[in-house]
């Protein structure tokens, strides 16, 4: 089995990147949660399970339906990256709430000192 | 028994970097009869603030970081309540609105006949500029598709609310998008409304202000308002 140039540096920096995301969860780092480490494994293990074994995708392609291989990856890909904004824009919405909650518990604790 | 014509009525003022006109405007409220007035410095960068609270009789308060109008509102409203008010007017903050409305908006809610009152530019647009016409004619027009309910300003700022409306109407948009989910919530809750024609002055100041709604704004409204839908 030959390796090419490309295969082995995305299989180098996605096993560093899935590392130093277990590290820091059992560091118990501020912000690692388990959800993220999961994200982060699928992302980066999908990313070198592809580059090491690219006749991998002719299965996803049957599985979605696809005809050609590379297709189906970037749609799969399209998705995967439209789920996480999705929910990073759920997560920055609810934020935003809580930070619309804080204040104004902050400005009404002010109106009972003025009155 | 508690004649109606006493009923408590709060004015809650969103201010947002007004300072060159929020002492005038308080004055103004005052002069008009209204002693219950609570404005709400959404965190403005300049001397909104200290400017209000200059004028005897006003109680300001200030949210420490911008939460944007709809967010400075709702701390009004809820300030209001906390102070027993049976009636809230809310109203812009530049000096477009006009207190002598004030009356005409809360006379429906103090004879008990509508639980809230909108204040329309549209059924007396003299002096309206007609890219702001055709705004809020496409607001109105987003408002009734996505919440149901045809009114004629969905965007106005000034209205007056029952205490049963303050108590019901539980908003969550922070931003412009508010004045259109209290349509909303008037749908859901099958509150008694009424639309009350009112004046709005148009002055140099209040045209040429960075935080105005235009298009772009306009824009960035409905994008999120359709993303509370569906998130």
């Amino acid at each position: 089995m030959q390796f090419h140039l490309y295969q082995i540096v995305i299989t180098i920096v996605s096993a560093y990147m899935i590392f130093q995301g277990i590290r820091n969860y059992l560091k118990g780092k501020t912000g690692q949660t388990i959800t993220k480490i999961l994200i982060r494994i699928v992302v980066w293990g999908g990313m070198a399970t592809v580059a090491t074994f690219p006749k991998i995708t002719n299965v996803l392609a049957s599985v979605i339906g696809l005809e050609g291989n590379i297709n189906a990856v970037i749609m799969a890909g399209f998705l995967l990256i439209f789920l996480i904004i999705f929910k990073l824009l759920s997560a920055i919405e609810r934020l935003e709430r809580d930070i619309s909650i804080l204040t104004r518990k902050d400005t009404l604790e002010n109106l009972d000192k003025n009155n | 028994m508690k004649n109606p014509e006493d009923k408590k009525i709060f004015i809650v003022i969103p201010a947002l970097n007004e300072e060159k006109v929020i002492q005038e405007t308080l004055d103004e409220i005052k002069n008009a009869g209204y002693s219950n007035i609570i404005v709400v410095d959404d965190g403005s960068s300049d001397q909104t603030y200290a400017k209000a609270k200059e004028v005897e009789n006003v109680t300001s308060l200030r949210h420490k970081i911008n939460r944007g109008k709809g967010a400075a509102v709702k701390t009004g409203i809820e300030a209001a309540k906390l102070l027993e008010a049976e009636i809230i007017v809310t109203m812009d903050g530049d000096g477009q609105h006009d207190p002598r409305d004030i009356q005409k908006l809360v006379e429906p809610i103090i004879q008990d006949k509508k639980d809230v009152v909108l204040g329309t530019r549209l059924q007396n647009p003299k002096g309206m500029p007609f890219y702001k016409r055709l705004h809020n004619y496409i607001a109105n027009g987003i408002t009734w598709y996505l919440f149901g309910l045809w009114v004629t300003d969905s965007q106005s700022g000034f209205r007056a609310y029952s205490r049963r409306a303050a108590d019901l109407i539980n908003t969550q948009h922070d931003r412009y998008e508010y004045d259109s989910e209290v349509i909303r919530e008037i749908y859901i809750y099958k509150l008694k409304y009424g639309e009350v024609p009112i004046k709005v002055r148009y002055t140099e100041y209040s045209m040429n202000k960075e935080n105005k709604q235009n298009l772009f704004n306009g824009i960035k409204t409905l994008y999120r308002m359709l993303w509370k839908i569906i998130n």
